[in-house]
C-alpha cells in the first residue's frame, strides 16, 4: 500500500488538507494511506513511504528532508501554493502519485 | 468552521507560509556571500507576504462591516425592548467570526506573525554576513 505524507510547521494546516484527500482517494477506491506529521516528527517516519509532500510554509526545509529522504528512497515535493491555498485535494493527489511513480 | 473561511484561511496560510520560506531561504544565500540573491528572495518574500496580507485585511474589513451593522441593529432592537444578545446571535456570519474565532484562523494569523520575525531577523542576518565577508576580506588583503 502507497503511503503519503505530508508534512509543515505543527501539522495543523495539513491535517485538514489529509482529511481531504483521504476522502478523495476513497472516492477512487486508491489504496493509499495518507498522514500528515509536523516537521520535528515526520524523521521518524520515512521507512516505508511512498513519498513526502511539504506544505509552502516549510518548502526552505526541502534540502534537509530530501537528505533524510535518500537513504530510503523517497522522493520530497513541495505542494504548489495555489494548489495548497484552494485545498485542491484531487489535483494534490495526482501530482503526487505522478511523482511516486517517476521515483 | 464554515467552508468560506476555511478557504480563507488557507490562503492566508500558503501565501504567508511560502513568504516566510523565501525569508528563511535568504539566509542561506547570505551566508553562501551571494546576497543580491539574499535580497531578492526578501523582496519575492514580500511579494508573497502583500498577497496573503490582502486576504486578511479583506477579513478584517468585513467584519468591521458587520459590527457597524450589529450596532445599528442594537440600537433598533433597543427601542423595541428585544434582547440584545439574541440580535447578535441570529447573525451567523458574525456568530461564526466573532464568537468562537475557529482555531484555523489563529493558525494563519500565527504564521502571518511568524512570517514578520522571520523577515526581521534574514534582514539582520543578511547584513552581519555581509559584514563578516568584508572583515574576512580585510583580513586576508592585509
Amino acid at each position: 500500500m502507497k503511503r503519503i505524507l505530508l508534512c509543515c510547521n505543527a501539522g495543523m494546516s495539513t491535517s485538514l488538507l489529509v482529511q481531504k484527500m483521504q476522502k478523495e482517494a476513497a472516492t477512487r477506491s486508491l489504496e493509499v494511506e495518507i498522514e500528515a506529521f509536523a516537521l520535528n516528527e515526520i524523521m521518524e517516519q520515512l521507512e516505508n513511504t511512498s513519498i513526502v509532500l511539504l506544505g509552502p510554509q516549510i518548502s526552505y526545509a526541502k534540502a534537509e528532508l530530501e537528505q533524510a529522504c535518500a537513504p530510503y528512497n523517497v522522493p520530497v515535493a513541495v505542494i504548489a501554493m495555489i494548489d495548497y491555498g484552494r485545498m485542491n485535494a484531487s489535483k494534490i493527489l495526482d501530482d503526487a502519485l505522478a511523482l511516486e511513480e517517476q521515483a | 468552521m464554515n467552508e468560506e473561511l476555511e478557504a480563507i484561511c488557507f490562503e492566508i496560510i500558503s501565501q504567508v507560509g511560502a513568504a516566510k520560506s523565501n525569508y528563511v531561504l535568504s539566509i542561506a544565500k547570505a551566508r553562501a556571500g551571494d546576497f543580491e540573491a539574499a535580497r531578492q528572495m526578501i523582496a519575492e518574500g514580500d511579494k508573497l507576504f502583500r498577497d496573503g496580507h490582502a486576504v486578511h485585511m479583506k477579513l478584517l474589513t468585513e467584519e468591521a462591516a458587520e459590527e457597524t451593522k450589529i450596532r445599528v441593529t442594537t440600537k433598533e432592537s433597543d427601542l423595541k425592548g428585544t434582547d440584545i444578545i439574541t440580535g447578535v446571535a441570529e447573525n451567523d456570519s458574525v456568530q461564526a467570526r466573532t464568537g468562537a474565532v475557529p482555531l484555523l484562523l489563529l493558525h494563519a494569523e500565527d504564521q502571518m506573525a511568524s512570517a514578520e520575525t522571520t523577515k526581521l531577523m534574514a534582514l539582520n542576518f543578511i547584513d552581519v554576513y555581509q559584514e563578516l565577508l568584508s572583515l574576512k576580506q580585510e583580513r586576508l588583503t592585509k
